[in-house]
């Protein structure tokens, strides 16, 4: 028993954490999502635009690999808007993205009868990464000057009276990589001073806490979790929401093998170095 | 025939039958779709498949993945970059710049087609350096005043505000006494003993803090990919009507 708890196959945890996912699946149980204060500031960002019958620009940096991060709180982000009737212009620095966004906007904007050119348009990616944000500052329709379907941005109702960021009355990047802190912060932020709020994968969340700190952002979107507290704060549960259940448990069952291997290692193996 | 190929050849017979199964009970409808959907089944159930050992139909998928990839990103760069930034107003082939032609794109063309040099003969492949210096000048002369701005200046500005005796107070403290202590923990130069090492080993506290928070949210990030995958075979492809999803 000993031997076998020390040298534990990997392979009984990938079971626990699959029961632990499917379990919650066949089952519902109430699990309370309180929306975090920065999380409740892109929120309010948005309603602010809103009363302003302001414009926001959203940057779409994620791929399929992040998609059950991200997806959700682009629907989220895009059902506030919409059914604020907040314009938004969307881009993408991942090619990636594009079709899954092109998707999200296809299924929002029905939902709130959004009209292509006067309440949304889509410029779908652009390469140039620090460039492209540097020339949006300066000249937005000289570096945009076509959307993604061909349309000139100086025509479109939305895009016409942008010519820089500072027009924006907000700037939200999604994201799965480094282009809130590596791009948007450095070469547009810091330089424009627009308000900018993030939503990003868990992995990157805590990198992006000291952008907060020093205001170069307002709000942050999180994970899962991130995306479950905005789809409580606009009242519109979705995956997102449905999947903090199978994410509670499993985080209880993690925690238990940590504790678990720790006691063992603090019982038996300590003084021989850890398990062979 | 090893353990390893009969369980493998199995789960794949047992991967047809399934489909077959929903195939005919019409939960799984013989279109596009579908096929669509048995694809994206098979492709996440082989990449899982890695987690019981190393085998042929992960390496397969994995490759698959890489090459989709790329002709997806080239598809994209083709149309929304090189064609609509640099064919189409260059050639004026879709009326965009009324009739003049932005021939001075045919320089950064030039500097890019340079890069390719790189791949053929020696002769030519010296061209790269011209394209490359061009890169790393711009880049660097573009990241250092934005990097030091936003990443350093603009940082440690809230790390030097007067301390108040509330909560935010107390957090500055925090944040002042790990960032001293995480710093003198990274400075060689002087022996970690005494106040030194001790401020030292608060530093290592402070890191290790800061650790155990990234992989608590590492652990939530790869929680999420699978429960959405999870939810995609459960519910979309074997149909199950499940409270959750």
């Amino acid at each position: 028993m000993k031997d076998f708890l020390i040298n534990l196959d990997r392979r009984f945890i990938f079971i626990f954490v699959a029961i632990g996912v499917i379990l919650p699946a066949l089952t519902t149980f109430p699990l309370p999502i309180k929306p975090t204060a920065n999380v409740r500031a892109i929120y309010n960002t948005i309603e602010e635009v809103a009363a302003q019958n302001g414009t926001v620009l959203i940057s779409f940096d994620y791929g399929p690999g992040s998609m059950p991060e991200i997806q959700p709180m682009t629907l989220s982000v895009l059902r506030h808007c919409f059914s604020k009737k907040v314009k938004v212009v969307g881009m993408c620095l991942w090619p990636q993205a594009v079709g899954l966004v092109q998707q999200a906007l296809d299924t929002t904007s029905k939902e709130f009868d959004a009209q292509y050119g006067t309440d949304y348009v889509f410029l779908g990616y652009k390469t140039g990464m620090h460039s492209l944000v540097i020339n949006m500052g300066r000249d937005f329709q000289g570096t945009y000057p076509q959307d993604l379907q061909g349309n000139n941005t100086a025509d479109l109702a939305v895009t016409q009276r942008i010519f820089g960021l500072k027009d924006f009355d907000y700037v939200i990047c999604l994201a799965a990589g480094n282009t809130p802190d590596g791009v948007w912060i450095p070469y547009g932020q810091e330089r424009y001073k627009f308000k900018f709020g993030i939503g990003c994968t868990a992995v990157m969340a805590p990198d992006q806490f000291p952008y907060l700190q020093s205001g170069q952002m307002n709000g942050l979107m999180g994970g899962l979790a991130g995306a479950a507290e905005y789809e409580k704060l606009i009242n519109t549960p979705g995956t997102a929401t449905d999947g903090m259940r199978p994410q509670s448990v499993v985080h209880v069952i993690i925690i238990l093998f940590i504790l678990l291997g720790n006691t063992i290692y603090f019982l038996y193996d300590r003084k021989k170095g850890g398990a062979k | 025939m090893t353990r390893d190929q009969i369980f493998f050849i199995t789960s794949l017979f047992v991967f047809f039958v399934i489909n077959i199964f929903l195939l005919a009970t019409g939960s799984l409808s013989p279109d596009w779709a579908g096929l669509g959907t048995f694809i994206a089944a098979g492709i996440t159930l082989s990449l899982y498949s890695f987690l019981y050992k190393d085998n042929p139909l992960f390496k397969f998928t994995e490759n698959l993945y890489v090459g989709v990839a790329a002709a997806y990103t080239m598809n994209q760069v083709w149309y929304t970059v090189l064609l609509a930034d640099v064919i189409n107003p260059t050639f004026d082939l879709n009326g965009q710049t009324g009739g003049n032609h932005e021939w001075l794109l045919i320089f950064p063309v030039l500097l890019g087609l340079f890069m390719l040099t790189q791949l053929a003969s020696d002769n030519i492949s010296w061209l790269s350096r011209i394209a490359f210096a061009f890169v790393v000048g711009l880049g660097a002369g573009l990241a250092i005043p934005r990097t030091i701005a936003a990443n350093v200046l603009a940082q440690m500005q809230p790390s030097m505000q007067p301390i108040t005796a509330d909560l935010a107070g107390f957090n500055l403290v925090v944040i002042l006494v790990g960032v001293v202590t995480v710093l003198i923990y990274f400075f060689y130069s002087v022996e970690h003993t005494g106040a030194v090492g001790v401020a030292s080993k608060v530093g290592i506290w402070f890191l290790m803090i800061s650790f155990g928070a990234s992989f608590g949210y590492t652990i939530m990030a790869r929680l999420s990919l699978l429960i959405g995958r999870a939810g995609f075979l459960l519910e979309d492809w074997l149909n199950l009507q499940l409270p959750l999803f």
